[in-house]
Order: C-alpha cells, then sequence, then structure tokens
C-alpha cells in the first residue's frame, strides 16, 4: 500500500474503499444500542440492579474482584453512549470518505467504545482501569491519527494529561488495599482516615479525565483528531468518564466533604472555558470550550449534592453535543476542510439541514424552554439559587449562562448570516445519502431527549419552588446574553472590543494559559533533567567511577611497568646484577645455615633443626 | 524433571541438521510438558539430584524455553545471512539447557556456577552474531560487570559451607544465624543486583543490548536479567529478619534510580537503547519489592519479572524488525512506519502500553500489587513511583509516536510489511502476557510457599 504519493503519474493511489465497515459496525452499535434501551427500561421499571461478580485472586484476604454493574446509572448511558457512536459512525463514513486508513479508523472506533462501555460496567476500583487506561490509550490513537505536528503534540499533551488519572488511581488502590474491598459502591463505614486520601486522589484523577481547571489544557487540543473522534471524545465518552466516576464515587465523596472544593474549581472552568470560547475562532475549538463548560455545570451540580441531575445532564449534554460536533463537521468537510469562523458565512442557504440542525444544537445547549437541555440545566441553575450558595458563585455561574447564549449566537452568527469574505467559490451541500442518518435521529433527540430522559430516570422531579423574580431570572440572563452578541455583532463591534491583543484579551482567550503551563512550563525542565542524568549521571561520574576508572588504572599502571621492560643495556645489567646478589645471598644463607645446624647437632644439643631431618 | 532435561537433548541433533521447524515444536512440546508437572505450592517438588521446583523456577524454566522458542523464530538475520546457524541453534540450546538447571539446582554453590556459566554463551551470541566493532567494549562490560560483583558471593558460599555445612536453598533459611551482618549481605546480594540490574551497576546492560543481535536481547532481557531476580528471590529471605536496615538503602537506589532513569529514557535517540533504560526502569520496582521483604513484594516481583521478560523481548524483535528493514535503530531514520507497515504498527502500540503497565496485561498486576507492597513499606516512596509511572508512559509514547507519526524517510526504497515469521513472534510475545491476567492466582500461589 503507498500512501502519501498522490496523483502522480508513477504511482496510482488505489484507495482500499470498503463501506461495508461502516454499515457493519453502525448496525452492531444499533443493535447494542436497542438491546440495552430495552434492558434499562427493564431495570428502571423494575428499580433493581444487579451485581455480576468472580474472584481473581486474593493476597492475604484482600479480593481482586471482577465485577460488572447493570442498573439504572449503566445502563442508559451505555445506551446513549451506543447510540451516539452510531450515528457518529454513520458520519464517519462521510466524512473519511476516501481515506486510506478508513477500515483502520473504524475499529479503533469501534474498540473506543468498547472501552467506554468497559468502564460503565465496572465501577470497580481494579476494574475500572480496564476501560479508564483503554479510554486514554485509545484517544491517543485516534488524536494521533493524522500525521501532523499538531495532532502528534495534541495526541502526546492528551494521553499523558490522561496519565496523570491512571497513576493516581493506582496510588489509590495501593491505598485501599487497606480498606480490603475495591469496590466503591458499597463501602458503608466510611472512615475519614483511610478514604479520605483515596476519595482526594480519585477527585484528582476524575479532574484530569473530564479536564477540570489544572488539566483543561488537553480538551481544546483534542480537536486536532478527525471530527468524527470529537464527537465522541467530547460528548459522551472520554470527557465524561471523569464525571460518571464521580457519580459511581459520590457517598464517599461527599461525606468527607471534598463537594465543596469540586464545586469552586468547576466554577472557575466554566468561567474559564466561556470566557475562551466568546474569543475564539476556531469553529471545533469553540465547540470543545463549551464542552467544558458543560462539563463544570455538570460538576457543580455534583458539588450541590443533586447527582441524579448531573447524571440527567451528562445524556442529554451528549446528545446536543455529539449532533454539534457532526454539524461542524459537515461545514468543515464542505468548506475545503477550514475550521476558521472568519472563512464561512451564509451557509443557511448552501446547507439548510446542517443549518437548521447547528442551531438545535445550540439552543439545546443554552439551555433554551423545553428543548433538551432546559430539564437538566434549568433546574440545576435554579437549584444554585435555593440552595444559598456564596453570592460570588452565583454571580460567576450566572454569568457563565449568559456567556453560552453568546458564543453559541456568535457562532451562529458567522457561520449562517455573515457574508464570507473569502472562499466565494465553493460547492458545499448536505450530502442526504449519508449525513442525514447521523443528523436526523440525533436532531430529534435533541429536542425531545430532555424530556423522555428526565420523564424515565427522575419520574417525580423536584421542582424548586421559586418567586416569580426568581424564577425568570434565567431567562433575563439568557435574553441579556443574547443581545449583547447580537448588539456587538450587529453593529461590528467585536473588532474594537475584542481584536486588540491586550494582556486581559490574551489571557482570556487562551484559556488563561493553561496550554502553555501544560506544555512548556514543566516539559523543558523534564526534558533538561532527562539531559543532565544522562550527560551528568549516566556518562559523567556513574561511568567514570566505575567502569571507566578500572580501565585508565589499569593502563597507568601498565605504562608504569612497561617502562621499565624497554630493551636497555643499562636496565638490563642493572637487573642481572641485583638479581644475581640476591641469588648469591640466598644460596650462602641456605649453605650457612646448613652448615650451622651441623655443627649444633653435632655438638648434640636440642634444636628445633632437628625436625627437618637435616 | 527427566522429561524436560531429554526434550532439550533430543532436540540439539535437530538444529545441525538446520531443522529449525522441529526445533521451535519441539522446544514448545517441552514447554507443553513442563506445564503439566503438578505444583505443590506448599513445598519443593520433583526433587531429585539436587534439583526440585516451585511456582517460581518452575515459570521462569517456561519462560526460558518459551523464549528460546521465539528466538530461533525470530532468527531470520541469522538464516539469512546464513552466518554459522548450526552453531547459533546449539548455542541456544546450550544456554537453555544451562538455564534450566540454574532454575532448578537447590544448591547455592550449583546455582552459583551455572549463574556464571550462563554468561559464557551470551558473550558469545554478543561478541558471534553482534553487528558493530563496539560489541567488544559491550563483551567486556558485561564480563567484568558480572564476574567482579559476583566474586563476593563466591567466598560468602565457601564461607557458609564452612559455617552451617549446608548450601541447600531450604536449610539455608532455616540455620542460618549472622555472625558476619552487613557484610555477608552485601556480598550475597551484589552480585544478583548487578545482575538485574539496580541504577548505578546499570551500565553494562545498554550497552549489551545495543550490541546484541535479537536474540541475544531476547535472552539477555527475557532470561538473564531474572537470574538476578530469582537470586534474590532465593537469597533474600535469609536476609530479611537478620539485616533488615539494608533495604532502606537498596530501596532507595533503586527507586530513585528508576526515577532518574526514566528521564535519561526520554532523552534516547536510539530506540534498543530507549527500551533497554525503559527496562532498568521497571526493574527497579522490582528490585524495590523484593528487597521490602513482604509477601505481596514478592508475588508482585515474580509477576512483573515474567510480564517484562515476555514485554522487553517482544518490544527488542520490533526493534529488530525496524532495523532489519532500515538499517538503523536511530528514532530520527526509522520514521513514519504506520504508513509502510501498519500492521506491525498495531503490535508496536499492543506491546509498547504492555510495557507501560495497561491493562489487561499481567505488567498491571505486577505493578498494583509491587505499588501496594513498596507504599505499604513507606508512604514516601509513593513519589518515585509516581515518577516512574507517569515518566514511564510518556517515553513509551514517546517511542511510539517517534517511530510510527511523521513523514517516511526519504532513503527507503523497498520494503516488507512484515511476514509470517514476525507476526508468530509478536503474536506469542503478546498473547500470554494478556490472557495470563485471567489466572493470576500462579503467580500469587508464591505467597502460599513462603515461610
Amino acid at each position: 500500500m503507498i500512501c502519501g504519493v498522490k496523483d502522480t503519474e508513477m504511482f496510482k493511489v488505489i484507495i482500499p474503499t470498503r463501506p461495508n465497515i461502516c454499515n457493519f459496525i453502525a448496525c452492531l452499535l444499533i443493535t447494542c444500542s436497542l438491546v440495552i434501551t430495552c434492558g434499562g427500561l427493564f431495570y428502571i421499571n423494575k428499580s433493581q440492579s444487579t451485581v455480576l461478580e468472580f474472584n481473581l485472586f486474593s493476597i492475604n484476604s484482600v479480593e481482586f474482584n471482577y465485577i460488572i454493574i447493570l442498573d439504572y446509572i449503566s445502563l442508559p448511558f451505555m445506551a446513549v453512549v451506543t447510540f451516539i457512536a452510531a450515528r457518529v459512525v454513520f458520519f464517519s463514513k462521510d466524512y473519511m470518505a476516501g481515506d486510506p486508513t478508513l477500515e483502520r479508523f473504524m475499529w479503533v472506533v469501534f474498540i473506543f467504545v468498547l472501552s467506554i462501555i468497559a468502564l460503565i460496567i465496572r465501577p470497580n476500583m481494579i476494574r475500572i482501569l480496564l476501560g479508564w487506561d483503554g479510554l486514554g490509550l485509545v484517544s491517543y490513537c485516534l488524536v494521533i491519527y493524522y500525521q501532523n505536528v499538531k495532532s502528534y503534540n495534541a495526541g502526546m499533551l492528551t494521553a499523558l494529561s490522561n496519565r496523570v488519572g491512571d497513576v493516581i488511581i493506582l496510588i489509590a488502590i495501593a491505598l485501599t488495599c487497606n480498606t480490603g474491598t475495591f469496590n466503591f459502591t458499597h463501602v458503608i463505614n466510611i472512615d475519614i482516615k483511610i478514604w479520605g486520601p483515596i476519595c482526594l486522589l480519585m477527585a484528582i484523577a476524575a479532574c484530569t479525565k473530564s479536564a477540570q481547571i489544572p488539566f483543561s489544557a488537553w480538551l481544546p487540543a483534542a480537536i486536532a483528531a478527525p471530527t468524527p473522534v470529537s464527537a465522541l471524545v467530547h460528548s459522551s465518552t472520554l470527557v465524561t468518564a471523569g464525571v460518571y466516576l464521580i457519580i459511581r464515587f459520590y457517598k464517599p465523596l461527599i461525606s468527607i466533604g471534598l463537594n465543596k472544593p469540586i464545586f469552586i474549581i468547576s466554577i472557575l472552568t466554566i468561567l474559564m472555558a466561556g470566557l475562551g470560547a466568546t474569543l475564539e475562532t476556531d469553529l471545533k475549538k469553540i465547540i470543545a470550550l463549551s464542552t467544558l463548560s458543560q462539563l463544570g455545570l455538570i460538576i457543580i451540580a455534583i458539588g450541590l449534592g443533586i447527582v441524579k441531575l448531573a447524571y440527567l445532564h451528562m445524556l442529554t449534554h451528549a446528545l446536543f453535543k455529539a449532533l454539534l460536533f457532526i454539524c461542524a463537521g459537515n461545514i468543515i468537510h464542505g468548506i475545503n476542510d477550514n475550521q476558521d469562523l472568519r472563512k464561512v458565512g451564509t451557509l443557511c442557504l448552501q446547507v439548510p439541514l446542517t443549518s437548521a440542525c447547528l442551531n438545535t444544537a445550540n439552543l439545546a445547549l443554552c439551555g433554551a424552554p423545553f428543548i433538551t437541555g432546559f430539564y437538566s440545566k434549568d433546574i440545576i441553575l435554579e437549584a444554585m439559587l435555593i440552595t444559598s450558595q456564596p453570592h460570588a458563585c452565583l454571580v460567576i455561574v450566572y454569568l457563565a449562562t449568559a456567556l453560552t447564549v453568546t458564543y453559541s449566537v456568535r457562532l451562529r452568527f458567522y457561520t449562517m448570516r455573515r457574508i464570507a469574505s473569502i472562499n466565494n467559490v465553493l460547492s458545499i451541500n448536505d450530502l442526504p445519502k449519508f449525513s442525514s442518518k447521523a443528523l436526523v435521529p440525533l436532531t430529534l433527540l435533541s429536542i425531545s431527549g430532555g424530556a423522555i430522559l428526565s420523564w424515565i430516570l427522575i419520574p417525580n422531579n423536584p421542582t424548586p419552588c421559586l418567586p416569580l423574580t426568581w424564577k425568570i431570572i434565567i431567562l433575563v440572563v439568557l435574553t441579556i446574553g443574547w443581545l449583547t452578541s447580537i448588539s456587538i455583532l450587529k453593529f461590528n463591534l467585536e473588532p474594537c472590543l475584542l481584536h486588540k491583543s491586550t494582556p486581559t484579551i490574551e489571557f482570556l482567550g487562551s484559556i488563561w494559559f493553561l496550554p502553555t503551563l501544560a506544555t512548556r512550563f514543566y516539559s523543558w525542565p523534564l526534558i533538561n533533567l532527562g539531559f543532565l542524568a544522562t550527560y551528568l549521571v549516566d556518562r559523567g561520574w556513574n561511568e567514570r567511577t566505575s567502569a571507566k576508572i578500572f580501565g585508565s588504572q589499569a593502563s597507568t599502571i601498565r605504562t608504569a611497568l612497561q617502562s621499565q621492560q624497554i630493551s636497555s643495556i643499562k636496565i638490563h645489567l642493572t637487573t642481572y646484577g641485583l638479581w644475581f646478589i640476591l641469588v648469591l645471598l640466598t644460596v650462602i644463607i641456605c649453605f650457612s645455615s646448613l652448615i650451622w645446624a651441623k655443627f649444633w647437632r653435632n655438638l648434640g644439643e636440642y634444636n628445633s633443626w632437628s625436625i627437618l631431618g637435616i | 524433571m527427566l522429561k524436560i532435561i531429554l526434550l532439550t537433548v533430543i532436540i540439539s541433533p535437530l538444529g545441525w541438521k538446520n531443522k529449525w521447524s522441529l526445533v521451535v515444536t519441539a522446544i514448545i512440546a517441552s514447554v507443553l510438558v513442563a506445564l503439566t508437572i503438578p505444583i505443590n505450592k506448599d513445598i519443593y517438588t520433583k526433587l531429585a539430584y539436587d534439583t526440585g521446583l516451585d511456582v517460581t523456577s518452575l515459570s521462569l524454566i517456561i519462560l526460558r524455553a518459551y523464549l528460546a522458542a521465539l528466538i530461533i523464530i525470530a532468527r531470520t538475520s541469522v538464516s539469512r545471512l546464513n552466518f554459522k546457524p548450526t552453531w547459533f541453534v546449539t548455542l541456544i540450546l546450550a544456554l537453555t539447557s544451562l538455564l534450566l538447571w540454574t532454575f532448578s539446582t537447590l544448591n547455592l554453590f550449583i546455582f552459583y556456577l551455572l549463574f556464571e556459566a550462563t554468561l559464557i554463551p551470551t558473550l558469545i551470541l554478543i561478541l558471534g552474531w553482534g553487528y558493530q566493532p563496539e560489541r567488544i567494549q559491550a563483551g567486556i562490560y558485561i564480563l567484568f560487570y558480572t564476574l567482579a560483583a559476583s566474586l563476593p558471593l563466591l567466598i560468602f558460599i565457601l564461607w557458609l559451607k564452612l559455617s552451617i555445612g549446608s548450601l541447600n536453598f531450604t536449610l539455608i533459611n532455616y540455620t542460618y544465624n549472622d555472625p558476619l551482618g552487613y557484610l555477608a549481605c552485601c556480598a550475597s546480594l551484589i552480585a544478583f543486583i548487578v545482575k538485574i540490574p539496580i541504577f548505578l551497576v546499570h551500565l553494562w546492560l545498554p550497552k549489551a543490548h545495543v550490541e546484541a543481535p535479537v536474540s541475544g536481547s531476547i535472552i539477555l532481557a527475557g532470561v538473564l536479567l531474572k537470574l538476578g531476580g530469582y537470586g534474590l528471590i532465593r537469597i533474600g529471605p535469609v536476609f530479611y529478619n537478620s539485616v533488615p536496615r539494608i533495604n532502606i538503602i537498596l530501596i532507595t537506589i533503586s527507586l530513585l534510580g528508576g526515577s532518574i532513569v526514566s528521564f535519561i529514557c526520554l532523552r534516547q535517540t536510539d530506540t534498543k537503547r530507549l527500551v533497554a533504560y525503559s527496562s532498568v526502569a521497571h526493574i527497579s520496582l522490582v528490585i524495590a519489592g523484593l528487597i521490602v521483604g513482604r509477601a505481596s513484594g514478592l508475588a508482585g516481583s515474580l509477576t512483573l519479572i515474567i510480564a517484562h521478560g515476555l514485554c522487553s523481548s517482544g518490544i527488542f524483535c520490533l526493534t529488530n524488525i525496524v532495523f532489519e528493514r532500515t538499517g538503523s535503530r536511530n528514532m530520527l531514520i526509522c520514521k513514519g512506519l504506520i504508513q509502510i507497515m501498519p500492521s506491525i504498527a498495531l503490535w508496536w502500540f499492543l506491546l509498547r502500553i504492555c510495557n507501560m503497565a495497561a491493562p489487561p496485561s499481567i505488567n498491571l498486576i505486577g505493578e498494583i500489587i509491587l505499588i501496594n507492597s513498596v507504599c505499604s513499606w513507606n508512604l514516601a516512596s509513593t513519589i518515585p513511583l509516581i515518577i516512574i509511572s507517569f515518566i514511564s508512559a510518556a517515553f513509551t509514547l514517546y517511542l511510539f509516536s517517534y517511530t510510527q507519526h511523521g513523514s517516511i524517510n526519504s532513503r527507503m526504497y523497498s520494503f516488507s510489511s512484515g511476514n509470517m515469521n514476525e507476526y508468530t513472534t509478536l503474536i506469542l510475545h503478546w498473547v500470554p502476557l494478556n490472557l495470563l491476567i485471567i489466572k493470576a492466582d500462579i503467580f500469587i500461589l508464591y505467597l502460599n510457599s513462603l515461610k
């Protein structure tokens, strides 16, 4: 197979087009989705859960078990994941068409889905590693799928950020051995002395996967992956793994009071992501940052203690975010693989289906009434009001909500309404053959999914009772965001307000310098440490004091000895003379002693020489 | 025991007749025969002529026979260049026979003798089938490091024989009382620690690996390094109670050294050298686990020894596969390989991630148990453990993506995307590594035999 050499006379590129693989995997996933949905409805209806467990091995009463859990949390989540994955596979059949290694791509995506399923059904400290590590590594393969430097770097950043979580879980496992069980779902006696450090480590691990603030840099970088991968990674799989871990680990976490720090971190994240997205011009990066802010919202809900709503928002967010990415992918595919907002425009005339879907997803993202996002987001925001949080937190969260509207409107304005300044000649259209299969079901669920899921999962949803002025506060905030955005865009105020390179704008636009902090800040010292370790230690004093010193000492001694053996007549004669004298002396001494011995024996006295028989 | 020995002996004429496939079949058969040996988890079984088997020795015996078969499958360069193939196979078989005796003997002196004797075939392998003039230096390094370090052990053994009258492993544990203290401990442990090797005396390892042919690398990484670990498992328990303080020094050196070596790995551009250094980093965990002197540490060490033997020898096969095509081990030349060898790239990925303890490999089990035992020894040791674990992922991915990613070197004209031999070797490395997790008990059995 020859790749990389295209359209030359010598090598005619024969691209192995095997669309069957996409259909096969998509059908498999749809079947899985249907079966799991039925199972999930059954389990919810019966309100029961099944735990399958068998023993791998045990060391001194610490049991390493293999565990599978099926309940109202794992089954709907799996159903949503497989549903989205099937749509993404349909989409990538179109998006990745003509790619010479499509088959590899599809299988890696499939393994990716398998790992998230492995993560979902095994909430055991050790078993979760299978899915957890698998997600990190397979996402690494997907991010570096394109052979360029940007994806190489993004892949490394993604993989290493996730590896921090893996290592932390490994340490947590080591600490958990003290408790005797690895099944954190049924921990009853929570001793803060034992569980405190473990919970802290698990919370940090969850923050790495869900890209909360110290570890946020990888999420916007991971858009270097092909767009179908982004639709999976940023919607339902990789980023939700951390949230899922916290949801499963919730009881020990809240009993030692770790939900407060998590709450504050997520509030900072939501603000950071909102401001970053408002200043971004990369189409995919805006959507990635919006994912970050939605994740922040989910973790805020967990911090508030409304875990079921957090779970609901995780599912609904997965639906509309996948749709958003697929729409963005369609647009990018249409405009010559360009993802700069400033080079797009008037798409509502050229791609009506994609535009409609994009608008729907955006509305759902903003939490517009009675569309998917509303059912969970609205209640989470109202819960902020009734649980008497600090005013600063309230202000930041509501500001971030307004910012969601701002960047959504901005995205819509740039792609749909504005007349593009360049790239006038484009042959962009919706391919109904492929993309409608991906777009339409997701759009339908993006409209109705919130209602359906909330009715199924939280049948008696406790709606917060608030005065009318408080109740409409969210609508007011949304309207303010919309008005601000529209007025800035309509009167073309953006260049004079935001396109200046002031330190503040740079700080906010580069999501608080986190990408730099996550890469260059420590990579150079580490690499330099490697340099020092190589040339100072390994090839330096270590080799010189152990191996080299023998060689140099031996050669010094050899030189000293050899200099005495040069054929010089003086040295020869001197040595001869010395040896002659030495031998002569010896002989004389021996003989004289013999003579003396005889003499003494003759004298007849006792002496020691007689034993020798002389 | 006799079954395996006889099989190994009968095999050797086949090698002289260039019946390679028959040799491989016979060795695999001996592995299968060895698997049928019933092992009692409490005591040594199959006691005869001062030899005996327990879980540790049997699993290492199986490992060495298995790797010997893999070496003969992966010997493509030897058979293609036709450079003394009969000598080669005789040497490999001699080495495996020696190792069989080494792992099954119960006598400390015989163990010492064979421990040194395995050095000779290895040296011949490096000097004979290596491909660069630097192999002379590498040979001298490996010879003098292991030889010089093990001479104190000889003196200790002779002294032991005089003082307690027996050199049987089991009897030493019971009858040894400690008049010499630190001196005896250092004398006996240093030979094995150099062989494993620990940081500071690891210098021979990268040199030997780089200069050795692929078979030499496999046997070095797979079995010979494990001889040191085996020696520590056998003779270490003698000192756990009598000189408990020695472990602070050794664990500190091994863990800090492991972290330093991980950083060194990040600076390598030579694929083979990187893998060699990475094995020093991983083995540092094994040393720490053994020296801690806990039951779980020993179990984890045995698991990681087996896992590392399979995993790193697989990666050496991969580097050799690339070397045979590009003629270079340099990462700046071996780039973009996924475009020309996509199926081999899969094996690169699978074996590399096993090296960084990704599930479901037994590396993970070993590492979990080791981290647990070392952490429970002292909580401060989590910091070097975190560094080793994290940086090992970094250099693993660095090697994988630097070789697979990017543009192909323009001087590459024609190449083969891999042949059956190579795929067979890689699959046979990977499958036991990932399937053994289903029956991870077999390594933990060791715990119950520990008194």
